[in-house]
């Protein structure tokens, strides 16, 4: 074959043919589907199921005696009134009423939740075996304006004092330093993040290191490197997995947003849709600057078996950040240090924006440290990896790789 | 075919820490022929396959493809087949033939019909679907053979393709090394068995501790190393033996008689001799096999 009619090895082309294979196998591994419905399903029934479970006012049917009337209209008012118009501790529900002879004849209607009779004075609640809270405040409530105007009619009050009696005008609340106004607690948000960035960082670290080391222990490997260059074979593995894991914590983020959507919870959209790109953007960056040395962890092993101890410090360096995120959420020098430091930068920069600690140009900065860091760390990794990466009899020292790997 | 796809193999030397593992290797592999690397186990013979391929870099020497450094280029046209095998245990047996035929630059939609064909090829049709690891080691060392085919390959480098065969699958896979050889490919392939080699091969390269000891066509070796060894048989007279100065008995029995001959003697008063005694049923030198060149050279 003469130089001219051969074809020329196309680095883009190989690179994504080779991510094209990592992504196929992952995509047909069953563990891999498998955690991913679990998730979506965690993130859909964590978001939707708080809504259906306080979700709705309560409904009650109460049957009114002669005599009742103003009490039970009362209450049904006062538990109708919309949340901004509502004093805190009157409890929303939908009260329907209806006319009852008696106790007695009321109870015996199933629909009846309670019968209200008022004697002067006294009033009654009856049910059966036990009663809502919300239907005995409000109607204490309704019950004690009516003593209350009752006494004030007695003594002569006309109806504007009577009001001011009945509901005391509140003192006006003005702050000087309002904190931000969550729909959901920071500290939730930070959880939720740092948990999926620790989930999906280990599962596709662990996945480029498993690769790695199938391709070694099979001698597959060989095959590879006689056509093509270690560090395109090494860029197809990372692009693969960064592809996928990118694309699983999307997802799952999306899929929150649309749950909190569906569910009307639109605050919370608000609240994390305008951090999550950060999340987004460091998560990206964070995991391509790990990304070369979990190959390193995997062509350091010999054998599937060697990985446990070939990923330790990859574990350890995952699972720092995560629990530095978690426990450290006060504003100080700790989280101030760490937001900038390029490990833990990626979680606990994006968490002092959610808690609104950081200044605008502060993720900018840890942004480019953490940039800085992955180019210094992706050209050791690939050096490590091919030096390694063909020594397919033992397992390899940090030291021989480096050696080995300066010319490959 | 001209000389400008012979593969050329110039002065490769490799140290293990203080262990020699090739000093000085030359050799070459012509269009056409299928040359036969033989040698002891830890003779070299691996380590040199990976330095033509480009898995490892020796310490000293180069090789060449029709005159071609062995660039990223030239490497690609190699059908390599690694000595431990190497395919993805848990991948389909076409899919992976597939993918193999893409990172060798192949289109996807050729790669799967010649995948399809060398699958047919090797009798293996109706594994395509299952996954390498469920398949026999011999069929999984087919699937290895048609990996180093898939891209059509200008030369062919096969690290012990024989082992674990059946003798089926050795006639098939001889006759498929025999097909690319007379396609004009340069064709190296490593075995033990060296009654195959000596059957199959054209040339051989025969390697010992690190240095080539023999190469060449296997004809002209076993002549040139055959000394001065003659058979003569008689016939009804198992146990003849010549009474000849500078002719010595070496064996005698009903395969007829071996004697080897002194500087001076004369092969011809052998003849005269046996003569003779009766009618010759056979009168020939006689050429060492393959194991015996082996066998002397690794003394």
């Amino acid at each position: 074959m003469s130089a001219a009619a051969r074809p020329t090895a196309n680095r883009s082309d190989l690179v994504r043919t080779i991510a094209g294979r990592e992504i196929s196998v992952k995509l047909h591994d069953k563990g891999f589907i498998a955690s991913t419905v679990v998730f979506l399903v965690v993130i859909v029934v964590a978001t939707v199921l708080p809504a259906l479970l306080e979700g709705g006012t309560p409904s009650y049917t109460v049957g009114v005696t002669q005599g009742a009337q103003s009490e039970a209209e009362v209450a049904q008012r006062l538990g109708g009134l919309n949340n901004d118009e509502r004093p805190s501790d009157i409890p929303a529900a939908d009260i329907t009423l209806v006319d009852v002879a008696s106790v007695e004849e009321g109870l015996a209607d199933q629909d009846v939740d309670a019968v209200l009779t008022v004697d002067g004075q006294n009033a009654m609640l009856s049910g059966r075996d036990s009663m809502p809270d919300e239907l005995l405040t409000l109607v204490t409530v309704a019950h004690a304006q009516s003593v209350i105007g009752a006494v004030a009619t007695e003594a002569g009050l006309d109806a504007d004092q009577l009001a001011t009696l009945t509901s005391p005008p509140a003192p006006q609340v003005v702050l000087a330093d309002p904190p931000p106004d969550f729909a959901v607690p920071p500290q939730l948000v930070i959880i939720v993040f740092g948990f999926l960035f620790y989930f999906s960082v280990l599962t596709f670290g662990m996945s480029i290191a498993q690769s790695v080391v199938e391709e070694k222990q099979s001698r597959v490997v060989e095959l590879l490197v006689a056509a093509v260059p270690i560090r395109w074979l090494l860029s197809g593995k990372v692009l693969g997995n960064a592809v996928l894991a990118i694309s699983q914590v999307a997802i799952i983020i999306g899929a929150g947003l649309i749950g909190a959507s569906v569910t009307g919870a639109s605050d919370v959209i608000g609240q994390v849709a305008g951090v999550s790109g950060w999340f987004l953007a460091f998560f990206v960056v964070g995991f391509l600057m790990l990304a070369c040395l979990w190959a390193v962890a995997g062509s350091m092993a010999s054998r599937i078996e060697d990985l446990q101890s070939t990923t330790l410090y990859m574990q350890i360096a995952v699972m720092v950040p995560f629990f530095a995120a978690v426990l450290i959420q006060d504003d100080g020098p700790l989280q101030r240090f760490l937001s900038y430091f390029p490990l833990t930068a990626p979680l606990l920069m994006p968490a002092r924006m959610i808690q609104g600690t950081a200044a605008g140009w502060e993720p900018w900065i840890a942004m480019a440290l953490v940039l800085l860091t992955a180019a210094i760390l992706i050209v050791v990794g690939a050096r490590l990896y091919a030096g390694s990466v063909l020594n397919t009899s033992k397992r390899s020292h940090l030291r021989s790789a480096w050696a080995q790997g300066a010319g490959a | 075919m001209s000389a400008s796809t012979t593969l050329s193999v110039r002065g490769l030397t490799q140290t293990f820490g203080d262990r020699t593992a090739l000093d000085d290797v030359s050799f070459e592999v012509r269009p056409g022929r299928l040359t036969g690397f033989v040698g002891g186990n830890g003779a070299g013979k691996t380590t040199t396959m990976r330095a033509i391929v480009g898995v490892l870099k020796p310490d000293a020497g180069e090789v060449t493809f029709g005159e071609e450094p062995m660039t990223l280029g030239v490497r690609r046209t190699i059908g390599y087949m690694p000595e431990e095998r190497g395919l993805y245990p848990k991948m389909k047996v076409l899919e992976q033939l597939i993918f193999l035929g893409r990172v060798f630059g192949v289109d996807k939609d050729v790669a799967r019909e010649r995948a399809t064909q060398l699958l047919e090829d090797f009798g293996l049709s109706d594994r395509a679907g299952d996954v390498l690891h469920t398949l026999s080691l011999g069929n999984q060392q087919r699937v290895q053979v048609a990996a180093a085919l898939i891209h059509d390959p200008a030369l062919l480098v096969l690290d012990e393709p024989f082992s674990g065969l059946d003798p089926n699958a050795m006639d098939a896979m001889s006759e498929r090394l025999r097909e690319r050889a007379s396609a004009g490919v340069p064709v190296l392939f490593s075995s033990h068995q060296l009654d195959l080699v000596e059957k199959l091969c054209d040339d051989i390269v025969l390697i010992h501790e690190g240095r080539v000891v023999a190469t060449g066509e296997v004809r002209s070796l076993r002549e040139e190393r055959a000394g001065r060894r003659y058979r003569v048989q008689v016939e009804g007279l198992p146990d003849w033996s010549p009474d000849l100065p500078g002719v010595s008995v070496l064996t005698a029995g009903a395969d007829g008689t071996t004697v080897e001959l002194a500087d001076g003697a004369d092969p011809q008063a052998l003849l005269v001799s046996a003569q003779q005694a009766g009618p010759i049923a056979h009168f020939g030198r006689v050429l060492p096999t393959l194991a015996d060149l082996f066998a002397e050279v690794s003394r």
